[in-house]
């Protein structure tokens, strides 16, 4: 029972990071409509600068802060120099754009700081507390703690402030946003940096587990993808609790299941998404799209 | 193609005799090219060859039907892997081509099924699983593969009867599948299949209008490109004699897709290019710092995308118009050396106009 427990409890942890990166690309596509293979890539960047602040002897906290304010800014600069020619192009050509960006990040960071793995100081101990009897780990229950916490406010700045309310236009209806006066511009890039911060944080919180190398979030970014997959492009909700279901499912296939083992568990969201394919193609909390000729 | 009616005489590729003696000599070219040629450079050369393959492969479905496939280099590791077995166990060599084209359509076949139900970009999220999943699997099923000790597998020594030497044989192997598998390619991308993929790419919504299901084109594209990069895989065997998981690993996967969009996307000649550019970048690169290949990549994909959206083929095809038409009317305003970055894609949108305009 108390493995079971622990299980459960990791595989939040890891769900909350893969639920976080997923959220952002959800922002991405309901803001521009296309899908941003490049945000994890974006994320490893702003945790590599993090890193390298604190070998420089900036405290954690303050590095990962300038780290956050580094990815907004890098995400806002993106959409408006990068994206924005192919936005209202093609959407199978401003994905091969991502994919040249996400090549492009990993090729910097590559060459920056080589491919060898950088130890991440964690903000969390690595104690675990007795609850009820089970021991589960800080870092775990951290993460998904303040993972959560991002998550609120970001649904607090969507539904309660004016920016929300605009930002929520722009997704909406770009063109009738613009009519009424605002800069679709300017929100599409504020949506660009809020997308960028939050796998920012998802990545600063994985990074002393997984070790930093370029290629760290690869593997998050195809859970991320499945996640969004199985909850559907249009549902926020949907993709958090898919990404739940993802990261408690794999952990305990892991263990429970001898053939996949630790190694191929990775491929859980996939025999998920295959058996979703069949019943719900539109995914577990999407809705229908209806496309006018 | 509007222009070459401005044209007063016929173009030079427009005579009858050149049409018929053009591809003569390029078979006579290619016949004698691996006798004379030295030994690193007809392995180079089979090398491309190989991967020239793969990338027409991912051309077919994501070049000419428009469905972006992140998953072409675990096919050409499972017909590379199928390949190995096979020799290992001493099976007939035409049965191994076979399997490992079959077995990579048919791992095609079960992804696109899944894949294309969902519409819009979810190929490539699902297909971007593929090499993530691939080199665990390998490394698990070890007996099958090697695990990550990998598979070697020795089988393209040249026959004595030849008299060729192994570099020589191994070239021209790597020609006659390829030629079979471009040329085969060409007429499908050409015909009845080739327009209904066109189509699927342009507005799925007006496919389905028209009596062709996007669901069963863009499943019956995707199983092809595995079919071919089962086909490269084999080639991939006979040529490199190893594979291991690292083979379709993530980064190969994207530099793939790199190549085939820089070489030119729906575009044969651009699979070759791109085939090219993915054996030689990599060599060039490492010459100098090999940690800057996958920075010199995003550059360059980047930059082809925002200056050149047909790729180098587009490139080729330019130089050429531009050349005859400075030679048709040599006058101010047929200036061959149009800035690239405006008049560039105006030329390259007007072009695919045209080249559909002319498949339909």
């Amino acid at each position: 029972m108390g493995t079971f427990v622990q299980l459960v409890v990791d595989g939040l942890s890891a769900g909350s990071v893969y639920a976080a990166i997923a959220l952002a690309i959800v922002l991405v596509h309901s803001a521009t409509g296309l899908i941003n293979f490049a945000q994890g890539g974006m994320a490893v960047l702003s945790v590599y600068i993090a890193w390298w602040l604190t070998t420089r002897g900036v405290p954690l906290i303050v590095a990962l802060l300038v780290s956050i304010v580094f990815s907004i800014a890098f995400g806002a600069l993106v959409e408006r120099y990068l994206m924005r020619r192919f936005e209202r192009g093609d959407p199978d050509t401003a994905v091969v754009v991502t994919i040249g960006l996400l090549t492009l990040i990993t090729g910097v960071a590559g060459w920056l700081w080589t491919y060898n793995n950088q130890q991440f100081p964690s903000l969390f101990s690595l104690d675990t507390v007795s609850f009820l009897g089970v021991s589960v780990s800080q870092r775990s229950l951290g993460t998904t703690a303040v993972i959560i916490v991002v998550m609120a406010a970001l649904q607090g700045l969507f539904l309660g402030t004016k920016l929300g309310l605009a930002l929520r236009a722009v997704a909406n209806n770009p063109e009738s946003a613009a009519f009424s006066g605002l800069p679709v511009g300017r929100l599409l890039m504020v949506g660009w940096g809020l997308a960028a911060a939050l796998g920012a944080v998802a990545g600063a919180l994985v990074a002393p587990q997984l070790t930093l190398t370029p290629g760290m979030l690869d593997n998050a970014l195809v859970y991320a993808l499945a996640a969004v997959i199985l909850g559907g492009l249009t549902s926020p909700v949907g993709v958090v609790v898919a990404a739940w279901l993802i990261g408690v499912l794999e952990n305990l296939a892991a263990v429970y299941v001898p053939f996949i083992g630790y190694d191929l568990k990775v491929a859980v969201p996939f025999i998920l998404i295959f058996v979703v394919l069949l019943v719900r193609p539109q995914g577990l909390f999407g809705r229908k799209t209806v496309v006018r000729v | 193609m509007a222009r070459a009616v401005d044209v007063p005489a016929p173009s030079l590729r427009q005579r009858p005799w050149v049409r018929l003696a053009a591809p003569l000599l390029l078979v006579v070219l290619l016949a004698v090219l691996p006798l004379v040629l030295p030994e690193s450079t007809n392995e180079t050369l089979a090398r491309i060859g190989v991967f020239a393959v793969a990338v027409l492969g991912l051309n077919v479905v994501m070049g000419y039907t428009g469905q972006v496939s992140l998953g072409q280099i675990f096919f050409l590791g499972l017909g590379a892997y199928i390949t190995g077995y096979g020799v290992q166990q001493d099976w007939n060599i035409v049965l191994v081509f076979l399997l490992a084209c079959l077995g990579a359509a048919a791992a095609g076949l079960l992804v696109a099924l899944a894949a294309a139900r969902l519409g819009g970009l979810a190929i490539a999220m699902v297909t971007i699983a593929l090499p993530i999943v691939g080199v665990p699997l390998a490394k698990r099923l070890s007996d099958y593969t090697g695990g990550s000790q990998g598979l070697s597998a020795r089988f393209a020594d040249a026959p004595e009867a030849t008299g060729l030497y192994d570099d020589q044989w191994q070239l021209y192997v790597v020609l006659v599948i390829g030629g079979i598998v471009f040329l085969l390619t060409r007429s499908l991308v050409r015909g009845k299949f080739g327009r209904a993929f066109a189509i699927v790419k342009g507005n799925e919504a007006v496919a389905a209008s028209m009596g062709i299901s996007p669901y069963r084109y863009k499943v019956l594209a995707f199983t092809i490109a595995s079919l071919i990069g089962g086909v490269s895989g084999f080639l991939y065997m006979f040529v490199i004699q190893y594979t291991s998981p690292e083979t379709m690993s993530f980064g190969h996967s994207i530099e793939l897709l790199a190549a085939m969009v820089i070489g030119g996307a729906g575009s044969i000649v651009g699979s070759l290019l791109g085939g090219a550019w993915y054996v030689l970048v990599p060599e060039l690169t490492n010459q100098v710092d090999s940690s800057l290949t996958a920075l010199l990549q995003g550059v360059v994909l980047l930059a082809v995308l925002f200056v050149l959206p047909g790729g180098l083929a587009s490139l080729v095809r330019r130089l050429g118009r531009g050349r005859r038409r400075l030679r048709a009317e040599p006058g101010p305003g047929a200036s061959p050396t149009t800035p690239l970055s405006t008049a560039g894609s105006a030329t390259a949108t007007e072009e695919t106009g045209t080249e559909k305009r002319g498949h339909a």
